[in-house]
């Protein structure tokens, strides 16, 4: 840092040169008496040395909602949001997945929650205009392999899905060309991706939506029962690098994460989110939940709903919490062409 | 004042040795020095010896100033109180509980599991503070500090507008009519000011700022920091730092909201599990220490579906357990009254001084 920017007095500069301080991040970071201690100055220069680094660090000066509402400031507030290419789903979600921050689909195995992951993958690739945000997605798999076989035959069902976009342009892209597969096997290469390759790919423009399926698998292998504050340490780690990933890029997160059963009574020491008649919630507890910003809950059914001619199990897709979403739900089924939410009207059983 | 040492002064560490060798050792033995004389005698330049003279001598510290200013009685506090007003919340019961809303002037931390309703009761006061001044309001700006990427405006424009309609309903004679046509959605979003903040340290920029910018903003009633715990969870693995960070934090924030025409200053906090013996429960996090900080705490929690927020430390009310809810207008009172809930908070006891384990 050039000491030489700061609108500060010649004696505090050369204080600051002499002391041999080189970044900024260590004169926020110092409590006053400290830095007072570093640089033999007093009090109410130290104060004058914080103002003026913070005033040089900070990047965004405070801006009005309504500069937001306006969109004067797309990095804070881009306005609008990844589609999941199905109307119902959308007006669940008012409008699809928020562009910063970490969603959760948390749901029991078979509820799926990997159909989610793959259809987001590719409708990240549409232009803007049709919901998409124009760039590929890099999807995390720590347990099953890749699901190859479905993902060529969700490509070649485009078009059924998204009868709004014009069949040449879903013929122009090459959506396995841009979705690029990682393999984690344990937490150390998970974390390695995460803050080395998926941020070249985020840098260069390639990517622009993260999908980890699943979260809870290598935190809850990896990890003892009485392992408990080394898994919460590891755990707060990787979501600090996907939130800062998701709000340098503006690209989304999309986690989706195992279920635990619910077996004993009430327990002061668990947080149920208000689902009283749940026999399950999301897997990591509550360290796991305070770092995610939307999520939702998979439920499958007992009943099969019918399409056409296609016939599906009934799926209660739930937001459980969002900053910006009411506690709602709607029906949902996987088909061949993917996954499609059903109103209420549309409900043939 | 007289008898402060140089020692205590706030002055720079080579000026007080410097003092201290030529045999100034309180501020009684400068008083009829010059300036001049003291550069002679310290063996100081001009500049320094100027500063000597004005800190110890002329111009008090602020924090000596205020002191000088505040002998104030019982009554004149009471007073000052009662012009500062409180910001409503929308849910009725817990205004009652809280003696009219979250203070002005005051710290006030609200703790919660996620999702139970944190950011939505901060979006809530960040409109209500706006509300004009002839319909009970303060009629001032807020401050939302983001640090979780949580603050959404479509909320906030869902939440403004309820506000505008519900003043509207009540709006009876002329001059709150008036009021009204200046009280818009686009009013109460220009009146939000956002700092969005990724880390601990753009956080502590921020804070360094915040002074200038409400001496800039003198309409600004409330500052939000939403949240607290989310920056210094992550990545300050150092836990005395952390825990000498936040201390200074708080005093900054306790220095924020008590001077005059001061902001109430609203925190978020996350919880945490504690494991102590056997059973474990939930206690907000950020530690013992940071427990202190905030002259009052607020905790959200469920008792199976219900939401309940509980008073759980405050200097000058009771504490209580009322129910609320979120709906699409915003935080409001419950609509199926409980009759039969427990009045004990999920944390009571986390104020015991056994050492923690943060997960």
């Amino acid at each position: 840092m050039d000491w030489e920017k700061l609108e500060l007095n010649a004696k505090i500069i050369n204080a600051l040169k002499k002391a041999n301080v080189t970044s900024a991040r260590k004169i926020l970071s110092l409590p006053a008496p400290d830095l007072q201690r570093l640089l033999h100055l007093s009090d109410s220069e130290v104060q004058l040395v914080h103002t003026a680094v913070a005033a040089l660090y900070r990047t965004v000066p405070p801006v009005t909602a309504l500069q937001l509402t306006l969109g004067e400031f797309p990095s804070l507030e881009p306005g609008h949001r990844l589609s999941f290419a199905c109307p119902v789903l959308d007006g669940l979600l008012s409008g699809g997945l928020p562009l910063h921050g970490i969603t959760e689909l948390a749901g029991e195995s078979a509820a799926g929650k990997t159909q989610f992951g793959l259809q987001l993958s590719l409708s990240v690739q549409y232009s803007r205009e049709h919901g998409g945000l124009g760039a590929g997605a890099v999807y995390i798999c720590t347990e099953d392999p890749f699901p190859i076989k479905r993902l060529r035959q969700l490509i070649t069902q485009q078009s059924r899905l998204r009868p709004d976009v014009p069949p040449a342009l879903i013929r122009a892209i090459r959506f396995s060309d841009n979705i690029y597969i990682e393999h984690t096997a344990d937490l150390e290469a998970l974390q390695k991706c995460v803050t080395q390759r998926v941020r070249t790919l985020l840098e260069r423009g390639l990517v622009r939506l993260i999908v980890v399926d699943s979260v809870a698998a290598l935190f809850r292998s990896e990890f003892q029962a009485d392992e408990a504050i080394e898994r919460a340490r590891h755990l707060l780690a990787f979501s600090a690098a996907l939130h800062r990933l998701s709000h340098t890029y503006s690209a989304p997160v999309f986690c989706i994460n195992q279920v635990s059963d619910v077996v004993d009574g009430p327990n002061p020491g668990r947080c149920d989110y208000g689902l009283v008649e749940s026999k399950f919630l999301p897997a990591l507890g509550i360290t796991w939940a305070n770092q995610v910003m939307v999520r939702l809950m998979l439920r499958r059914q007992e009943r099969s709903l019918t399409l056409g001619e296609q016939t599906s199990a009934a799926r209660r897709l739930e937001v459980v919490f969002a900053p910006h979403l009411a506690r709602a739900s709607c029906l949902c089924g996987v088909w061949e062409e993917g996954v499609r939410g059903i109103t209420q009207e549309g409900i043939v059983e | 004042m007289m008898l402060r040492t140089v020692c205590s002064s706030p002055l720079a560490p080579s000026v007080k040795v410097k003092l201290i060798t030529a045999g100034f050792h309180t501020a009684a033995d400068l008083t009829d020095v010059q300036p001049l004389q003291l550069c002679k005698a310290a063996g100081l330049s001009q500049e320094e010896a100027d500063e000597v003279l004005r800190t110890l001598r002329d111009d008090p510290s602020p924090v000596q100033r205020r002191a000088a200013v505040q002998c104030l009685t019982a009554l004149d506090l009471l007073h000052q109180e009662e012009t500062r007003g409180s910001i409503v919340t929308f849910c009725s019961e817990l205004d009652t509980v809280l003696g009219g809303g979250i203070p002005v002037g005051r710290t006030t931390e609200i703790c919660g599991a996620p999702g139970v309703g944190k950011t939505q009761l901060c979006v809530q006061l960040a409109v209500d503070v706006q509300i004009p001044v002839c319909f009970g309001g303060l009629g001032g700006e807020a401050v939302f500090v983001d640090t979780e990427g949580g603050f959404v405006v479509e909320r906030l424009v869902g939440v403004a507008r309820a506000a505008v309609e519900h003043c509207a309903a009540l709006a009876e004679d002329q001059e709150q009519r008036g009021a009204l046509e200046s009280f818009t959605v686009e009013k109460i979003l220009s009146g939000v000011f956002l700092m969005r903040c990724h880390d601990y340290v753009e956080l502590l920029a921020e804070l360094h700022l915040l002074p200038d910018f409400l001496k800039k903003h003198p309409q600004v009633r409330l500052v939000v920091i939403d949240s607290m715990a989310f920056p210094f969870r992550h990545e300050l693995e150092d836990l005395s730092q952390r825990t000498r960070l936040l201390s200074g934090f708080a005093q900054k924030l306790t220095r924020l909201a008590s001077a005059q025409h001061g902001p109430a200053v609203v925190l978020t906090n996350q919880m945490t599990t504690k494991v102590s013996s056997s059973q474990s429960r939930l206690v907000p996090a950020l530690g013992e220490i940071w427990g202190h900080a905030a002259t009052q705490k607020l905790i959200l929690h469920w008792e199976g579906a219900q939401r309940f927020v509980s008073l759980y430390k405050s200097s000058s009310h009771k504490d209580a357990t009322v129910p609320y809810q979120l709906t699409a207008e915003g935080f409001r009172d419950a609509t199926v009254s409980v009759s039969s809930f427990p009045s004990r908070s999920p944390a009571a006891g986390s104020h015991s001084k056994r050492p923690r384990t943060e997960h």
